[in-house]
């Protein structure tokens, strides 16, 4: 199946007694066996069930099975949100006293993660520019364990070269993650570009309403866990070989955290997902246009899209996303004030903290999700005082326009 | 046609595609299960495209588990 189709049809083949043709949401905790020693069966691995939801659930198993398809994967498991998929990789991963590389300008709920909760255990991450793919080699000492980075970075909008920096990680033995978010399967499967686990947050572009929080965590079978610097699932490896990553995952830390998604919410990815290819087309195309609109527009002083000819990340888009550079753009307005007077004239996107949506979304990055950092480190993540973080929705892309020439003109 | 499944010898009809082996062997909950064929992991997609040859070595693996005993 090709994967416009999948994103329908995959992992449900209205298999239910009942027929029915959407997932069917198994709300429940817990499963029943008739005999005990069934019970025992499944809890011992020696048979097939389900026992809690908190480890799995039929429509979360669609869920994951779906987005396994669509991601060329050998196995994927659902988590409660995006930070939860991150925070259960890189902690299966990493021990106090252990390194990672991440990419600079990412999410600032993840560099909080790394920073602050797990620098607090022991985890040091050295953050580099993916403008200059050499500088991950140099960043690897014999303490690096993974390289993390995302597809475009939110909100800087950094390209990473998804190969190279992939033969780095290679070449150092250690597996590299990369957060698809802002990309999706269908701007870029990155499995094919030598991903070894991908991670969304399901709660954007998938999701693609706004109505239910979620991510998820593909390993694509790129990793040699056998070989890998990680005791436990080396271990484990010698019985279930390369699936060792995702069990150790989902029996140990996904199982200890519990961060599992609720089958609603499961159920709400589902229906998100049949229709993602169609949507993502339009993101991109209206925020293609919008951008060229804002680059244009004197009063603006700066715009960043990395499908803009020109932005750094250009050619990398050209290359490895066939040219998309997805829903979301940020633009600067010369100073703070005129951002908040921008935010507060526009009358069809909404203020808010979130992206991916149908809606055009605004957001002030440096007065809300990047306020806990102070002003050197938000310049070093490039977030601006004048910025304004644009999450293109699916409108008829000349209301779009129209709505950001009228708060352009009130801003002035 | 045989195969080797999870160690042990077992007859199939042949030509099948690891999709229709998991239907023919009516494995429980195959939307749970991952394959190894000859020691190589299928990566999803691969489940529809690709077919068992006559010897082929083949396990099954379950990693949905939780319990004690899965690790």
């Amino acid at each position: 199946m090709k994967p416009d189709t999948v994103a329908i049809h995959g992992g449900y083949a209205c298999g239910d007694p009942s027929g029915a043709t959407a997932v069917p949401i198994h709300q429940t905790v817990s499963y029943a066996y008739k005999t005990a020693r069934e019970l025992a069966d499944v809890f011992e691995g020696r048979a097939p069930g389900y026992i809690y939801t908190r480890l799995a659930n039929p429509t979360t198993t669609a869920l994951e099975l779906r987005l396994t398809l669509l991601e060329n994967g050998i196995g994927g498991i659902a988590a409660s949100s995006g930070m939860a998929a991150i925070a259960s990789v890189v902690m299966a991963l990493l021990k106090a006293g252990d390194e990672m590389i991440a990419a600079g300008g990412i999410f600032g709920g993840t560099v909080s993660l790394f920073e602050n909760t797990l620098g607090r255990f022991g985890v040091k991450t050295h953050f580099v520019d993916v403008a200059e793919t050499g500088r991950f080699a140099k960043a690897i000492n014999d303490k690096t364990k993974l390289i993390f980075v995302e597809t475009i970075g939110n909100p800087r909008m950094d390209v990473p070269d998804l190969p190279a920096v992939s033969k780095i990680a290679r070449r150092a033995n250690i597996p590299f993650i990369v957060d698809s978010t802002a990309t999706t399967p269908f701007i870029v499967r990155p499995a094919d570009l030598g991903a070894d686990i991908v991670i969304h947050s399901t709660s954007k572009f998938i999701n693609g309403h706004g109505t239910a929080i979620g991510g998820c965590m593909i390993d694509t079978g790129g990793y040699n866990w056998a070989k890998g610097a990680f005791v436990d699932i080396k271990q484990l490896s010698e019985r279930v070989g390369r699936m060792a990553f995702l069990y150790h995952l989902k029996n140990v830390i996904y199982r200890d955290l519990g961060g599992c998604p609720a089958p609603m919410n499961s159920f709400l990815m589902l229906q998100g997902l049949e229709t993602l290819p169609g949507r993502m087309e339009k993101h991109c195309a209206n925020a293609a246009k919008l951008a060229a609109f804002l680059h244009e527009h004197k009063k603006v002083s700066w715009i960043n899209y990395p499908a803009l000819p020109e932005s750094r990340f250009y050619d990398r888009v050209k290359k490895l996303y066939g040219g998309k550079g997805g829903g979301l753009l940020t633009l600067g307005l010369g100073d703070k004030a005129k951002a908040f007077r921008f935010i507060d004239s526009l009358k069809l996107a909404k203020n808010l903290a979130n992206l991916g949506d149908a809606k055009t979304l605004v957001i002030h990055p440096a007065s809300t999700i990047f306020a806990e950092f102070d002003e050197d480190a938000r310049r070093q993540m490039g977030v601006s005082d004048d910025m304004v973080r644009v999450s293109v929705g699916l409108e008829d892309i000349e209301d779009i326009v129209k709505d950001f020439e009228q708060a352009i003109e009130k801003t002035f | 046609m045989k195969l080797v499944i999870n160690g042990e010898e077992v007859k199939s009809k042949g030509g099948l595609s690891v999709s229709e082996l998991l239907v023919e062997q009516e494995v429980k909950m195959p939307e749970m299960v991952s394959v190894e064929i000859n020691g190589r992991i299928l990566r999803r997609p691969e489940f529809d495209t690709t077919v068992l040859n006559e010897g082929d070595k083949v396990e099954f693996l379950y990693f949905m588990g939780g319990g004690s005993g899965a690790e």
